[in-house]
């Protein structure tokens, strides 16, 4: 029997997703071609409500459908109460997602992007150890459910990874930045320069005395600061009570310079779409404006538990995991001052450019404390060195009250986040007493 | 299936292939404050075709559909061909192995139902509620997985292995005003539903922890001896040194070779560090690793000096040293890399009463919510903490982030405990892109001098 009928006769409400995903990865290591595999993925997910509960299962075994069927169905048995529906056809902004160009791209040139990024590293820094992944996918989906939705997409993304260590002596540096992208870029070199700019800049070591002195964070280095708030934005974390944030929609939390999107529909980046993990159209989300909290991300489920609409921000993060509201693309939008300008103000200050151990502790609240991986002293205006262990700590919800300023000037980093420098007055900088 | 895995072996153009084929079934029930967030299974089921051609490198093929091994060996062959090693890749010598492992459970967790699955984890989670008034929000896992590999290669390895794995877990966000503080516990096994009954216990303790880092300070940044249980200094030799003993990271990089030469001091005489995947039932036990090798006790540092490292076969006919059994992979999706199995610091001497005894202002950190390591640098968040006043342990502090130089802090531990422990945690460790891997950490309690706690 076609499962879609199967699943008509068993439950109230079903949804099927098939995926297929055929990836091309070709891996340096080390500055040498290592390593080039071809994935092929093939499998389908299923959920269903039966008598008001939520059932999931998830297979790649084509040859036992029915058995997941039978998997759906039993999850549903002992699941909780679904409050809410299957998406509802509707129409989507068209974006661009899919591209020959990127689609197309032959192993060997793929292979030649990798020698290309190495040329312009290693001339600078023979000693750089250089591991490159470029990954080139082709992934057809398609949702349908009892409610008429039958959306199918393909997708063509390509991701290059970059990380670059260099060790000398007990002296280790390590970069890492990533494309990502589903259009062909002519400028894919781009984010390549930047790191072998950040290189050259390390060369030069310097000192700088712990304390309290401003805090420039690079678009690199501001993920710091967005990864908090990606956390307490979560509909998810809204829902449950634990993000410091839930219940002050409305009110200005946070300096007027500070404005964070989520947009999901930008022709061509990573986590663009015209539909979201379960058939809902993607949008542009703006979250907070001018320092004021507007709203946060859900998908189905979050939303009608908290009696909004889904922001079309449902995410699976593969196969075998039901949907979760998650952030798209992050914007942090660029400010009103040249960088030159936020620079020339500082007489002794810290340029962060990343941090080690992001994301661990208990960020939810809003604290960080991290290492910083890479890191400049500033003096009079001009960065003049790089500086070693030293370390910051601080709660961006009281960081983020007060920004000195948010810069002209911004970029993508790490495929999905676009982000400015961003100036804090005056932050605790704790350095190795010694 | 044997058959057909033969004749792709034998009709391969590479100079080395290997085929395997996992078969996966998971189960997985999780509660989230009075949610059920999921309670089913899944089936994955897929193969994996690695070449080797010498002089250019390897080439890589993974599929879900098993019915053409022939064109998947091609695939990967044509990979291989793409690539360019600058010498050619060598294997160390490795016995084909032809053996069956099956699994030894006392009751199969494929037997019990799901309301019975369900059942169990609904009991942690209501534990996790029921605690205070202050616990906002829980968490409350129970998870099993059973899969049966098959490994061949085209030397005439045949190995076939079950590996059957369960897990419960409790989590605890508690709140007060605005300040929120979260706990975790977790147990892990290999050997049967049984094992996971009755842990009541570990649910409370997440619960209770979390309410008591509500009333804690966070700690003050400076400098402090500091002790650390079991749980925080397995999770450091793991992250902050196992890795380093990784021979990926060092075999062809001079610098780093040079950072990780066998008889270089890596603390004092009392540091004793290994990893052993051939210990029964614990976490990271794997009896043979993805390339066919078998598991074995390899001593990392003895007496304080580093002896040993890990080995994938091609690491380890590069450096000309032994396959160690560490080349793992987390599923058929990915090629081995090497990988960590059950690392620990050795057990020592001292009593915990006399390694606290003499301190007059320290810290004893517990637990670990996680740490990154940057080569030498590495950064820990400490679970839960108290400040050690006068020799005694004195009231809970927050927010204990241990940073510093891996060699500098290796050298600073100068007390190592006799009351060693394997950690029975889920969870698992991620390198590169595959995670989450099962590994073992064990360890007794050890103390640090001179370590730099970061904080407000």
């Amino acid at each position: 029997m076609d499962i879609l009928t199967h699943l008509q006769s068993q439950a109230e409400q079903f949804e099927l997703l098939d995926l297929q995903n055929e990836k091309t990865t070709v891996e340096y290591e080390a500055n040498q071609l290592k390593t080039c595999t071809v994935a092929e993925t093939k499998g389908a997910a299923v959920r269903v409500i039966r008598k008001g509960k939520l059932g999931f299962s998830a297979s790649t075994d084509s040859a036992a459908l029915d058995k997941l069927v039978a998997n759906a169905l039993e999850s549903a048995a002992y699941g909780d109460p679904a409050p809410f529906s299957f998406a509802h056809p509707r129409p989507a902004p068209i974006v661009r997602t899919f591209d020959r160009a990127v689609a197309d791209l032959p192993i060997a040139r793929l292979v030649e992007i990798g020698k290309e990024i190495l040329d312009l590293i290693l001339p600078v820094e023979p000693n750089a150890r250089c591991n490159v992944s470029l990954e080139r996918s082709l992934v057809s989906a398609s949702i349908r459910n009892q409610k008429g939705l039958d959306v199918a997409f393909r997708t063509s993304p390509l991701s290059i990874g970059v990380e670059i260590d260099r060790i000398e002596g007990d002296d280790v540096l390590i970069l890492y930045d990533q494309l990502g992208t589903t259009t062909w870029q002519d400028n894919y070199l781009d984010f390549v320069r930047r790191l072998v700019q950040k290189l050259e800049r390390a060369r030069t070591i310097t000192s700088l005395k712990p304390g309290k002195m401003p805090v420039l964070f690079a678009p690199t280095g501001a993920l710091a600061l967005a990864l908090p708030l990606t956390q307490g934005l979560n509909g998810k974390e809204v829902y449950k009570g634990t993000s410091p944030m839930r219940g002050k929609v409305g009110e200005k939390l946070f300096d007027e310079k500070i404005t964070v999107v989520d947009d999901g529909t930008i022709d061509g980046k990573f986590a663009s779409a015209s539909y979201d993990d379960e058939g809902v159209p993607r949008r542009r989300n703006v979250l907070i404006e001018r320092g004021v909290l507007k709203g946060f991300v859900y998908d189905l489920k979050t939303a009608a538990q908290s009696g909004v609409e889904s922001t079309g921000n449902a995410s699976r993060g593969g196969l075998f995991y039901p949907p979760e509201p998650s952030f798209t693309n992050l914007i942090l939008q660029p400010g009103e001052t040249p960088l030159e300008a936020m620079l020339a103000g500082i007489d002794e200050g810290l340029l962060v450019e990343d941090l080690l151990g992001l994301g661990q502790g208990n960020i939810l609240s809003g604290a960080f404390s991290n290492p910083l991986a890479l890191a400049f002293k500033i003096e009079k205006g001009e960065i003049v060195g790089r500086v070693k262990d030293l370390s910051i700590a601080g709660n961006i919800y009281d960081l983020l009250k007060n920004v000195a300023a948010v810069s002209q000037e911004a970029q993508w980093v790490y495929s999905t986040f676009y982000a400015p420098y961003v100036l804090i007055e005056e932050m605790m900088v704790a350095g190795k007493s010694q | 299936m044997q058959d057909r895995i033969r004749e792709a072996l034998k009709r391969s153009r590479a100079d080395y292939t290997e085929i395997r084929i996992e078969e996966k079934e998971t189960t997985r029930v999780v509660f989230r404050g009075r949610e059920l967030e999921t309670a089913g299974a899944n089936i994955d089921k897929g193969g994996i075709v690695r070449c080797l051609i010498r002089d250019k490198g390897w080439g890589v093929a993974t599929f879900n559909n098993l019915d053409d091994l022939l064109t998947k060996v091609d695939q990967a062959y044509q990979c291989a061909l793409v690539a360019s090693v600058p010498e050619p890749v060598e294997l160390a010598e490795v016995e084909p192995v032809r053996q069956v492992v099956t699994a030894q459970m006392e009751r199969d967790f494929r037997d019990v139902s799901l309301a019975e699955k369900k059942a169990l984890a609904e009991r942690y989670n209501e534990i996790v509620l029921s605690y205070s008034d202050k616990i906002i929000d829980s968490q409350a896992a129970y998870a099993d997985s059973f899969s049966r590999v098959i490994f061949a290669n085209s030397e005439g390895a045949y190995i076939e292995q079950e590996k059957p794995a369960v897990v419960v877990g409790a989590f605890a966000i508690a709140r007060d005003g605005d300040n929120v503080q979260q706990a975790h516990e977790s147990f892990a096994t290999t050997q049967g539903f049984e094992y996971v009954l009755e842990k009541d216990e570990l649910a409370r303790k997440a619960a209770q922890k979390a309410v008591e880092l509500l009333t804690a300070r966070p700690v003050k940044a400076g400098v402090y001896p500091v002790v650390i249980d079991q749980m925080l200094a397995g999770v450091f030799i793991h992250e902050a040194f196992g890795h380093l003993s990784e021979a990926d990271f060092v075999y062809e990089n001079p610098k780093a070779r040079e950072m990780m030469t066998l008889g270089r001091r890596f603390g004092k005489g009392l540091l004793n560090v290994f990893d052993d995947g051939s210990i029964p039932n614990l976490r990271g036990t794997t009896l043979y690793d993805d390339e066919g090798t078998p598991a074995r006790r390899n001593w990392l540092i003895r007496d304080g000096v580093l002896v040993g490292r890990l080995h994938s076969r091609q690491t380890a006919a590069r450096m000309g040293e032994r396959a160690s059994g560490n080349a793992r992979a987390i599923n058929y999706r990915f090629a081995p890399i090497v990988r960590m199995t059950n690392t620990a610091i050795d057990n020592g001497t001292t009593p915990f009463e006399e390694m606290i005894k003499d301190i007059e202002l320290g810290i004893y950190a517990c637990d670990a919510y996680g740490g990154q390591t940057q080569l030498e640098n590495f950064s820990f968040s400490s679970g839960y903490a108290y400040m050690i006043r006068k020799g005694q342990i004195a009231e809970m502090v927050k927010d204990v982030i241990l940073s510093g130089n891996l060699f500098t802090t290796l050298d600073n531990i100068d007390a190592i405990g006799n009351d060693f422990q394997w950690l029975n945690t889920g969870g698992g460790c991620g390198k590169g892109n595959q995670y989450p891997l099962p590994v073992g950490m064990g360890a007794p309690h050890i103390r640090i001098q001179n370590v730099v706690i970061g904080g407000e």
